[in-house]
């Protein structure tokens, strides 16, 4: 099965794990059947409309997911999945 | 509460001066009990922004992924984001906001005219609309 590493703020929703494992061939199938023992967990990363949250990120090993094939990307039994936030920021023109 | 021990307050303050007048990033790692969160490594990352650093700030994923297998490998957290504010408040703006994710607790270091002038922590909500102040205590010298 392949393993997801669980942010720090996000083990409270996965029984205060750092990692799960779950089956599937894709990473959509991994997390989804990660998420469905762990609804709290899926909720920080989908929207109610199930697609994932805009700052968040899923890398297969060290490859960024969108530059692979997405939710799609083929995953092995030995493959980590890690979630990982967008997070960036500015003030510029905000205040005069 | 979010407590920020010596070392990587000097560490936080040191590179916000040293990036002046661009906008510094980095992340904080440290524990979390009961009492709090107490931030015991700082670890300074690049600021990817391609349009003005004067203003701006971008994370790469890639370096908080390794942020993370870091704090994995101390056995410590990945528990907040700090970046600066040259000539500006501490305040979160909109755009730290429409850019922030709710895991995190984020400081924010306002300096003025090169020198470090005071900072506040924020924790924002996953619908990226409002963020909480949160109670920040750093060593004062
Ligand atoms: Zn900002």
């Amino acid at each position: 099965m392949a393993k997801i590493l669980i942010p720090t703020p996000l083990r409270q929703y996965a029984d205060k794990k750092d990692s799960l494992e779950a089956p599937g061939s894709t990473v959509g199938e991994v997390l989804a059947a990660a998420t469905a023992q762990h609804p709290d967990l899926r909720k920080q990363i989908y929207t109610e409309e199930g697609k994932l949250r805009s700052f968040v990120n899923v890398y297969l090993n060290d490859e960024d997911i969108r530059y692979l094939d997405k939710d799609k990307t083929a995953v092995g039994a030995n493959d980590t999945l890690s979630i990982v936030p967008s997070i960036a920021g500015g003030w510029a023109g905000e205040r005069a | 509460m979010i407590e920020i021990e010596l070392q990587p307050w000097q560490q936080m303050t040191a590179h916000a001066e040293a990036t002046y007048p661009n906008e510094c990033c980095g992340a904080m790692l440290g524990s979390t009990d009961e009492n709090g969160k107490t931030v015991t490594v700082a670890l300074a990352l690049d600021n990817a922004s391609t349009g003005s650093q004067r203003a701006r700030y971008e994370l790469r994923p890639e370096d908080l992924l390794k942020a993370d297998r870091e704090a994995r490998s101390r056995k410590l957290e990945l528990i907040g984001i700090y970046h600066s504010h040259p000539d500006c408040d501490a305040y979160f703006s909109e755009t730290d906001l429409k850019n922030s994710c709710p895991w995190y607790s984020f400081v924010v270091l306002s300096v003025q005219r090169g020198r470090f002038d005071h900072a506040n922590c924020w924790l924002p909500d996953a619908e990226q609309t409002h963020a909480e102040k949160e109670e920040l205590s750093w060593p004062k010298s």
